[in-house]
């Protein structure tokens, strides 16, 4: 190739990699024509996870209407949040996506669309729902049997944003009247169970104050360290549902031996502990089975309610701080219910991850689609990013090319994350009958086996009367 | 293209799994039914009185009874193939 030629060719892949990177590397800019008239901030740290739901009136001080704005999480705090979503006054969800700001390496930024623009002068309504795991810690980080949980919260006293805010109030939910020590900034308030800060006014964009609580919660501190969600799709009007399961107990660690006397003499013993959770099914569950490496795990109830089937499941041993669990639990629920078909098209809409006890913390959900034997053309549409794993195959009964595998992980998933995906693939109908005709042809062969060992003929020494038989 | 939501019908089975019981008895009665005749025939008949073309239409349509009755057994049973 000519070396004029290759310049040339050069410089245009140049630019587009500078074009695809500007495109790619969403940056944002801090607008200094919005401003916060107000924010509502309630922070429930009533159980394991921290849920800040915020009602933020925004002001727009420009000329021009604003189309968008900004929401972010302090440093301290960003590799801990699970889920951010917003709603506007009419209670729809807005569509918000993750981005940067140049300066502020720190700090995670997320855009929130507005659908219709703030116009010059007006405000907006918006309220912001974040779930945070892994921010309420143990303090101490071992305890007796007897003993309650202690835990310490470490949050932002004022509402972290990027924009000034004129006037704020936060009110922070425990559920429990015990608390040692809290931080007391005037002005304060503490009632039973809550308390209420500010209101604060003014408060500069990107305020970081420390707001510390170290309070009683008995709540279970229960993680789901992996589980593995099996969704197999039978064209004969099934789907079969598998989760695999491991639980751990992160609250504060058991120190000392454990009683089982004292576990049993009196309910209040061990209040740290797990005794049983709640697991909710959909309504139309059935076979469904509860087991692990042992067996069937026999100490578990089903309740079947209106809207779902209630399980409550209660693991072979209490579950102390730093003790773990594993099981497995399965069920069938009919193809009608989440699969749908217009001729040989078909769409399969069910939950990404579905519940397993309230306000649950996952580490790692591992979700697999098994679609029959013969799909091609499959897309996959997510409600949220997910690492999409390698496609792989399946073998199981009556099967001769495998069936398709379609696999995604997601780390770091709460309650909010229970939505549905979709996914469209193309099915011949006609592909069905493979399988009884394999089983056909298999007794077809064994017959004709029969047929041709009559005809053979082991005798060593000849027949007498040959001809005459 | 791609279909809306809205379009599409849902999905059931083709059959029935309420009648899964009753077709695998039926099929796989009709099939063991069959399956005897053919090798009491295999065994009863000499060389001369053997008739391949009888042999071949027995056994398929032993196969046949067979084949979808057990496949309506595995469903049955909760093997959902």
């Amino acid at each position: 190739m000519l070396p004029a030629m290759a310049k040339v060719q050069f410089c245009f892949i140049f630019l587009i990699y500078v074009l695809i990177k500007c495109e790619s590397a969403a940056v944002d800019t801090i607008s200094n024509e919005i401003k916060i008239k107000n924010v509502d901030r309630t922070i429930d740290i009533s159980s394991q996870l921290v849920k800040i739901s915020s009602k933020i009136t925004v002001e727009n001080n420009g000329k021009s209407p604003v189309k968008q704005f900004l929401l972010a999480v302090e440093g301290a705090a960003k590799n801990n949040v699970a889920f951010i979503g917003a709603k506007d006054s009419n209670n729809k969800d807005l569509r918000i996506t993750e981005t940067s700001v140049k300066g502020y390496d720190n700090v995670k930024f997320w855009r929130v669309d507005l659908k219709e623009g703030v116009n010059a002068g007006s405000t907006a309504v918006i309220s912001c729902e974040s779930v945070f795991t892994k921010a309420i810690l143990p303090y101490p980080t071992a305890i007796t049997q007897a003993e309650d949980q202690l835990v310490k919260y470490n949050g932002n006293l004022h509402f972290f944003s990027p924009y000034t805010v004129a006037s704020q109030k936060t009110n922070v939910v425990l559920n429990t009247k015990s608390v040692e020590s809290f931080t007391k900034v005037k002005p304060f308030l503490q009632q039973d169970g809550t308390i209420v800060y500010g209101p604060f006014t003014n408060t500069a964009p990107f305020t970081e104050k420390e707001l510390s609580i170290h309070y009683k919660n008995n709540s279970p501190f229960l993680t789901v360290s992996r589980i593995e969600r099996l969704i197999e799709v039978s064209h004969w009007g099934n789907i079969a549902v598998e989760e695999v399961v491991e639980i751990d107990h992160t609250g504060a660690q058991l120190k000392g031996p454990f009683s089982r006397y004292d576990y049993q003499q009196d309910q209040h013993s061990g209040p740290a502990s797990v005794r049983n959770y709640k697991t909710l099914l959909p309504a139309s569950a059935s076979d469904v089975y509860y087991r692990d490496t042992n067996g069937n795990i026999s100490t578990s109830n089903m309740k079947i309610k209106k809207d779902s089937v209630e399980l409550d499941l209660r693991p072979r041993y209490p579950l102390f701080g730093g003790w773990r669990s594993h099981y497995t639990l399965g069920y069938n629920v009919p193809s009608y219910e989440y699969l749908f078909h217009q001729d040989n098209e078909y769409l399969l809409k069910m939950r990404v991850i579905d519940h397993i006890f309230d306000d649950m913390q996952v580490d790692e959900v591992v979700t697999k689609i098994i679609l029959p034997e013969g799909t091609t053309n499959i897309k996959l549409i997510l409600p949220y990013p997910v690492t999409r794993l390698p496609d792989s195959l399946h073998y199981t009964y009556l099967d001769t090319k495998g069936r398709p595998v379609i696999s995604f992980t997601k780390k770091n998933v709460v309650e909010n994350h229970i939505q549905d995906f979709q996914l469209r693939y193309t099915f011949p109908r006609l592909l069905m009958l493979q399988e009884p005709l394999l089983v056909v042809g298999f007794l077809y062969m064994l017959f004709l086996c029969v047929i041709i060992y009559v005809r053979l003929d082991f005798s060593i020494h000849k027949s007498e009367h040959a001809h005459k038989d | 293209m791609t279909l809306e939501i809205e379009s599409m019908v849902r999905y059931a089975s083709p059959i029935n799994p309420a009648i899964f019981p009753h077709l695998t008895m039926l099929l796989l009665g009709i099939g063991i039914f069959f399956t005897a005749w053919f090798f009491v025939y295999e065994v009863t008949s000499t060389k001369a009185s053997r008739d391949l073309f009888k042999e071949l239409l027995l056994s398929l349509v032993a196969a046949l009874f067979s084949g979808f009755g057990i496949l309506f057994l595995l469903l049955w049973v909760g093997i959902y193939v």
